[in-house]
């Protein structure tokens, strides 16, 4: 049994023999976690667009302020492939945005005006035709009182579509990137078990146990792999909040809407659990028999 | 106690390291291994501390047969042996202290206990006063020092020393062997592999000479020996 107390210190004192290698490792795997976890906040802020309509509204009638909205309801509902017409007041649809996006709520209550224009949302029945929405959407334009009548169906699409793709851009590249930073672990590892070739041959021949030899290198990799994880979630944290900030000064009709919110808490500790994950894969990798038997000969 | 039978090594098809070697090294002897360069003693040496399998025989070390340890067995096996090389091999991040303590660190002992042997074993060889400093602080015949130093901590049945002296000038050699008669005479099997038949003749004790990789007729060491007798290397006190 190896005692604790010595593979730190051990995996401490071979973490300062090689500080630049040490710094590599941990910036190589930071590197390697920040692209995915990047991709996971855009996609996440991305997908709070989507899911604040739990339900999908297939056409949204912007009315004019004179007009009569029940009545255009009322004949909007006429229509056979229709299920709901909701009607969405000025004042409902400021109270909506405010539920939403809290962060932005305080911002919208110094406006005099209600900046959104009253308007009706049209729910199709399960089944309706395809093309159902736009088909309501260029009937509804031409009537009076309509503002403007769009279909959401397209949009809906793409931008699920676009959400989607962007998710498994990120599940995709995480699992490359959380690859290479096995790989880069391991032949940071590996290198530094050669640059400690002639210590590792001494203590063997000293009489230390394998587990005793590779132990403080398992911790070392894996701590390098918690601290490239740790700067990652720093990293993509600073990025964050400079984005935020950015964005307050500068406030844009999209990314100020959807820039609302950091990854969860479960999310972003994933970051450093998966660094160190990688950190011990690797360094298992690298300790492997074949190498072990490569640095016993020290003659 | 050290017995090899019928030992060889090859490496490769052809090239023969050591041919047929059968000899035997009481408990508590002190035995040199001569031989030019390319003879066969490191190679021996390292079939001796278990870096190496040989190709064929069997080799007995404090009556164990060796070339059967399972592999998990060979770090204790190290344990009860020392080992000194010419070129020192001290780990250069650790402090003479750490080189020596190193084995004992992973066993768990106290440090307090670690530090008392490792005192007791540098005043031994002159060093209790290097205790904090580097490996590279030191000249080349204290590095030695340390090196046998941490050979002996684990207070070994069997030292083996691989041309402890090839580094180091007369006086300091000398002054290193005065230190493996001292070590040999506190009950140690020591055997030193070295080319310096001077020190040898001086020593008095027997040596086995190989060439090319064969044992030779160790009659023809044991002539030297009455010359030796009359003028003893004896430690100094």
């Amino acid at each position: 049994m190896v005692r604790p107390r010595y593979v730190f210190a051990e995996a401490w004192s071979i973490a300062r023999s090689s500080p630049r290698q040490t710094a590599a490792a941990v910036t190589l795997i930071a590197l390697a976690l920040y692209v995915p976890g990047l991709l996971a906040l855009l996609s996440r802020n991305l997908s709070r667009l989507s899911t604040v309509e739990a339900q999908p509204v297939a056409v949204v009638v912007t009315l004019q302020e004179q007009a009569d909205a029940h009545a255009l309801a009322d004949r909007l509902t006429q229509d056979a492939r229709v299920r709901q017409v909701r009607i969405v007041g000025s004042a409902a649809a400021l109270e909506r945005f405010r539920r939403a996006y809290p962060d932005l709520g305080a911002a919208l209550s110094e406006l005099r005006e209600a900046p959104f224009p009253p308007s009706l949302e049209v729910l199709l029945r399960a089944g309706a035709p395809a093309k159902s929405a736009s088909e309501i959407a260029s009937a509804a334009r031409l009537w009076p009182g309509v503002e403007s009548a769009e279909s959401g169906e397209d949009f809906e699409r793409r931008f699920r579509d676009a959400v989607g793709l962007m998710r498994n851009a990120g599940i995709f590249l995480g699992v490359v990137l959380t690859l290479a930073a096995i790989l880069t672990v391991a032949s940071a590892v590996r290198l530094a078990l050669d640059l400690h070739r002639d210590e590792v041959g001494i203590m063997r021949l000293m009489g230390a146990t394998e587990s005793a030899i590779r132990a403080p290198f398992w911790l070392c990799a894996t701590a390098e792999g918690l601290l490239g994880g740790g700067v990652a979630l720093g990293l993509l944290y600073g990025t964050y909040r400079l984005a935020a900030h950015w964005l307050a000064k500068n406030p844009h009709p999209i990314l100020s809407v959807f820039w609302v919110g950091f990854l969860s808490a479960p999310a972003a500790l994933l970051l450093p659990a998966v660094g160190a994950a990688a950190g011990l894969t690797g360094s298992l990798l690298s300790l492997g028999k074949r190498h072990a038997r490569r640095v016993t000969r020290i003659a | 106690m050290i017995q090899l039978f019928s030992v060889s090594k090859k490496y490769g098809a052809f090239r023969e390291a050591l041919v047929d070697v059968t000899f035997r090294v009481a408990p508590g002897e002190f035995v040199f291994l001569t031989g030019p360069s390319g003879a066969g003693k490191s190679t021996l040496l390292r079939l001796l501390f278990l870096e190496e399998p040989p190709t064929s025989g069997q080799i007995l070390v404090n009556g164990r047969n060796i070339g059967v340890l399972p592999h998990s067995q060979v770090p204790y096996l190290r344990r009860t042996m020392g080992v000194v090389f010419q070129d020192f091999r001290l780990i250069g991040r650790k402090t003479v202290f750490e080189n020596i303590s190193f084995v004992q660190n992973v066993l768990g002992l106290p440090r307090a206990e670690q530090k008392r042997r490792a005192y007791h074993v540098l005043k031994r060889v002159g060093l209790h006063h290097q205790m904090n400093a580097y490996p590279d602080e030191l000249s080349g015949g204290e590095q030695q020092r340390v090196a046998i130093a941490r050979a002996i901590v684990n207070e070994p049945t069997v030292l083996l020393a691989d041309e402890p002296t090839g580094n180091l000038d007369p006086v300091l050699a000398e002054e290193i062997m005065r230190l493996f008669v001292e070590i040999n005479i506190r009950g140690t099997t020591v055997v030193v592999a070295t080319h310096d038949l001077e020190m040898i003749r001086r020593m008095g004790k027997r040596a086995l000479t190989l060439e090319r990789g064969r044992l030779h007729d160790p009659d023809r060491i044991r002539e030297v020996a009455p010359i030796v007798r009359e003028a003893p290397f004896l430690p100094q006190a």
